[in-house]
């Protein structure tokens, strides 16, 4: 749990040596309009940060202007995002290209639509470590049934030889994630990933992508309108509304003493209904 | 005192074969002004109990009253009469495919009433503005097509359009769960006032417990197309017996931080 | 790019949308409009050219092909709109029918109208006419018949992916009667869809006409119709060799302006998808499925 950036706020964070990534002063329009207006946050390597905000405060924008794919009509239209250093804002696609696998990947809310129907996931899988690995075709095969084995995915040869169709929500979520990591990345992006899954489900992914994080030392960016999710994984939380950072620190001093009066609402609304009311009714 | 809903040994199979249950013998009864909670995971048959109670789903055997009535064996136009009573509604887990994209909000809330052929069609507007102010909707957005509202002004929009008819039992299939806190504590709010101030009998489908744990009177577990336990929320939420249970309620996230972390079943 | 191409495209519509506008007013004010009687035989100029005083000239028994054009138009567009009703109305009903009255109408329905679109349009017509005898309404009534079944099918394809809609079920939970879901959800999702069809079907129907009456089926030799006058005018193509340009113009402009009417239509309606479809702009915004990274 401890990390370099824990304590600090976003000013001195920026200061921190070397975070892997670095959001400063990032303005997003689509047309004449703005929509994030000045976002800065950063990454240090390992941690976890949590992105929250209700549906229209500019969570999904930023991380999709993170992984180089922001939504058609949206451009930068300020700011800089640095990965490792790097501005990818400016980045082309072979440039992109070069950077998704080993560097940053991302898992979303509905993984059937990232797989192709017609291709079993494991063709799915071993094309991506044969082109970005460069792995030879036998080689990629056996390395893609470990990585299924190690998603926690119950008899993995059989799983790799499946469509899509054939599996679960769940276990279609687990197979985008080793996609996701088969790059080995240092930072996973992860964008309402658990939102769609059963609870039992959820719980149990929340789980692999924690023990993954300890495995690989993968830094995480979990964006998220749940705050009970960000509670189970993130170091640090930033909080969005209206396309700005109304506040951002350790998870457990913003969940618990929130500062800003609008966190302080997402937190009691939160609040209000709950498990844990219950035993206190 | 009879329940305002009552199921009984409800079975659908899937295609025409006994052999394949999608529901096995479910038993579901809500009386007035009670909330009862329907969970289970994906697949469990909660969206199909539902379907079946209201005549949407074949119902291969059991039966369903509401009032004492049975009401399963209703066909063709006795069947019509009965639905424009409008004493059971069902409200859609999806409200943006359940509400007709050309039409807007008003006429929406107001097609159950025009359709039973209540008064004039200026009375109807004004039930259907009643409706809308009933779930905390400005009348203003009575103008809109569903595709200019946000998510969580449709859900209340489809719950208006249930209410405006006066139901005694109202079936929800996860209300909630596509919400943000505040808009499902409004919708939450907004279904413990009927249950107090009107009396309907509520059933609502949700894998959010912890809505549930704040609403519900009772809590019903559906596994693989049967009841595998019932009782008071606060029991069943808090001492579960069943290990289905058990483990579903192990693993609701918790704000105030991780969760031990849970045997990693997979499947 | 693409606001450059839907420029184009609106303005196709409009420029169809006028040549259309012409055609209705020619129709209806074609015998006024006309400089002679159509019928007057002016024995004096027999095949003239175009002249001032026979602005297309005349014709082998010395009309005036202007007035006769003109008078012409109505029957052409009238016998053709004749058809496309009828088929609006025989196919347009049973389709929507087919998808909510049940299967035994859904399929008799099917058989029937996979039988017709196995007989070809002039032949039938022919036949048609010869069994009720030479008019044009008779030859119309064949031609609008076999037209059911393109009309039969659009109308069953957009109507039947609406069976199974969530709203269409809860109307029917209100206890509302399949007539008034037809009426008040499937309607106007079909339209735009019929429409395209029936500016199809028009500009198909004005062939046909213009095809029978250059036969000689369905219409008198002495009434004026823009078939008709095509055939008459290539008997005496060596003498009058630009006769049958005018004709057979304003058959294909008209033809022309229809079709591109319907593909100006079934472009605004894009994929049967209503524009009020459209989630609001934040909504797009937040929900948009990125590439894979």
């Amino acid at each position: 749990m401890t990390s370099p950036l824990l304590a600090s706020d976003p000013a001195a964070a920026a200061s921190a040596a070397a975070p892997l990534l670095r959001v400063d002063d990032l303005h997003l329009t689509a047309g004449a309009r703005e929509l994030v207006h000045g976002v800065s946050f950063g990454l240090a390597p390992g941690e976890a940060i949590g992105l929250v905000g209700e549906s229209g405060s500019g969570k999904t924008l930023t991380c999709r202007a993170i992984l180089g794919v922001p939504p058609p009509g949206v451009t930068v239209s300020g700011g800089t995002i640095r990965l490792a250093g790097e501005d990818v804002a400016a980045y082309t696609r072979r440039q992109w290209d070069r950077v998704r696998g080993p560097r940053i990947a991302a898992v979303f809310q509905d993984p059937a639509s990232y797989l192709n129907p017609s291709l079993t996931v494991g063709r799915q899988l071993t094309e991506v470590l044969r082109v970005k690995n460069g792995l030879h075709r036998r080689v990629a095969r056996a390395r893609a049934v470990e990585l299924l084995a190690s998603m926690g995915l119950h008899r993995p040869e059989h799983v790799h030889d499946q469509y899509p169709y054939e599996l679960s929500g769940g276990m279609l979520q687990r197979v985008l994630i080793a996609i996701a990591v088969s790059g080995d990345p240092d930072l996973l992006v992860a964008d309402e990933a658990t939102t769609a899954l059963d609870v039992t489900v959820q719980a149990e992914v929340l789980d692999l992508i924690a023990t993954l994080r300890a495995e690989r030392q993968l830094s995480l960016l979990l964006v998220s309108h749940d705050l009970a999710v960000v509670a189970q994984l993130c170091d640090r939380v930033v909080v969005l509304r209206h396309g700005r950072v109304v506040e951002s620190g350790p998870t457990r001093q913003v969940l618990d003493e929130p500062a800003d009066p609008y966190t302080r609402a997402l937190v009691a609304d939160h609040r209000e209904y709950g498990l844990d009311r219950l035993a206190t009714r | 005192m009879t329940a305002a809903l009552e199921a009984d040994g409800v079975e659908v199979w899937l295609g025409r074969r006994a052999k394949s249950r999608i529901l096995d013998g479910v038993g579901l009864t809500a009386r007035s002004g009670e909330i009862v909670g329907l969970i289970g995971e994906t697949g469990s048959g909660k969206t199909t109990l539902a379907r079946a109670i209201v005549g949407l789903a074949p119902l291969h055997a059991g039966t369903v009253r509401v009032d004492g009535t049975p009401v399963s064996g209703l066909r063709g136009a006795e069947l019509r009469r009965f639905r424009r009573t409008g004493r059971v509604q069902y409200v859609f887990q999806d409200p943006l495919r359940s509400l007709d994209p050309d039409v807007t909000v008003l006429d929406s809330v107001a097609e159950g009433p025009a359709i039973r052929g209540d008064g004039r069609a200026a009375d109807r507007r004004a039930r259907a503005v009643a409706a809308l102010e009933q779930v905390g909707l400005d009348p203003a957005l009575g103008d809109r097509l569903p595709g200019r509202l946000s998510g969580g002004q449709r859900q209340r929009v489809t719950i208006a359009r249930a209410l405006a008819v006066d139901p005694r039992v109202l079936l929800l299939d996860e209300p909630v769960s596509a919400l943000d806190a505040a808009n499902r504590n409004h919708v939450l709010r907004v279904l413990d006032r009927l249950r107090r101030e009107r009396e309907v009998a509520i059933v609502m489908i949700s894998h959010d417990l912890g809505s549930l744990a704040g609403i519900a009177d009772r809590i019903v577990v559906l596994y693989r197309g049967r009841v595998v336990e019932e009782g008071p929320a606060a029991r069943v939420l808090l001492e579960p017996e069943d290990p289905y249970t058990q483990r579903l309620i192990a693993s609701v996230p918790s704000i105030d931080g991780p969760r031990p972390t849970y045997a990693r079943s997979t499947r | 790019m693409r606001a450059l191409r839907s420029a184009v495209r609106l303005r196709a519509a409009k420029i169809a949308l006028a040549v259309l506008g012409v055609v209705v007013v020619l129709m209806v004010a074609g015998e006024w409009l006309a400089p002679y009687d159509p019928l007057h035989q002016d024995t004096t100029a027999i095949l003239a050219g175009p002249s001032a005083e026979h602005w297309l000239g005349t014709d082998y028994v010395g009309r005036d092909v202007l007035s006769r054009l003109l008078a012409g138009s109505r029957l052409s567009v009238i016998a053709a709109a004749e058809a496309v009703g009828l088929g609006l109305l025989l196919g347009v009903l049973p389709g929507l029918a087919s998808v909510y009255f049940g299967p035994v109408f859904e399929w008799l329905s099917l058989r029937v109208m996979d039988g017709l679109m196995a007989l070809p349009f002039i032949i039938f017509a022919i036949a048609v006419a010869a069994l009720l005898g030479n008019g044009l309404h008779q030859a119309m009534f064949a031609v609008g018949v076999l037209m059911a079944p393109s009309f039969y099918r659009v109308t069953r394809a957009a109507a039947i992916g609406l069976r199974q809609a969530q709203y269409v079920e809860a109307a029917t939970l209100f206890g509302a009667t399949r007539w008034r879901v037809v009426r008040t959800h499937v309607w106007q999702k079909v339209l735009p869809t019929v429409v395209v069809t029936t500016a199809t079907a028009m500009a198909g129907a004005l062939l046909v006409v213009s095809s029978l009456t250059f036969l000689g089926i369905g219409v008198q030799p002495p009434a004026p119709t823009w078939g008709g006058m095509l055939a008459s005018d290539l008997g005496y193509l060596t003498q009058r060799p630009f006769g049958p340009v005018a004709p057979a113009l304003l058959i294909i402009v008209t033809v022309a302006a229809l079709n591109a009417l319907a593909d100006a239509i079934r472009d605004a309606t894009g994929d049967g998808a209503p524009a009020s479809s459209v989630p609001a702009p934040q909504e797009v915004l937040d929900d948009v499925p990125a590439a894979r990274v």
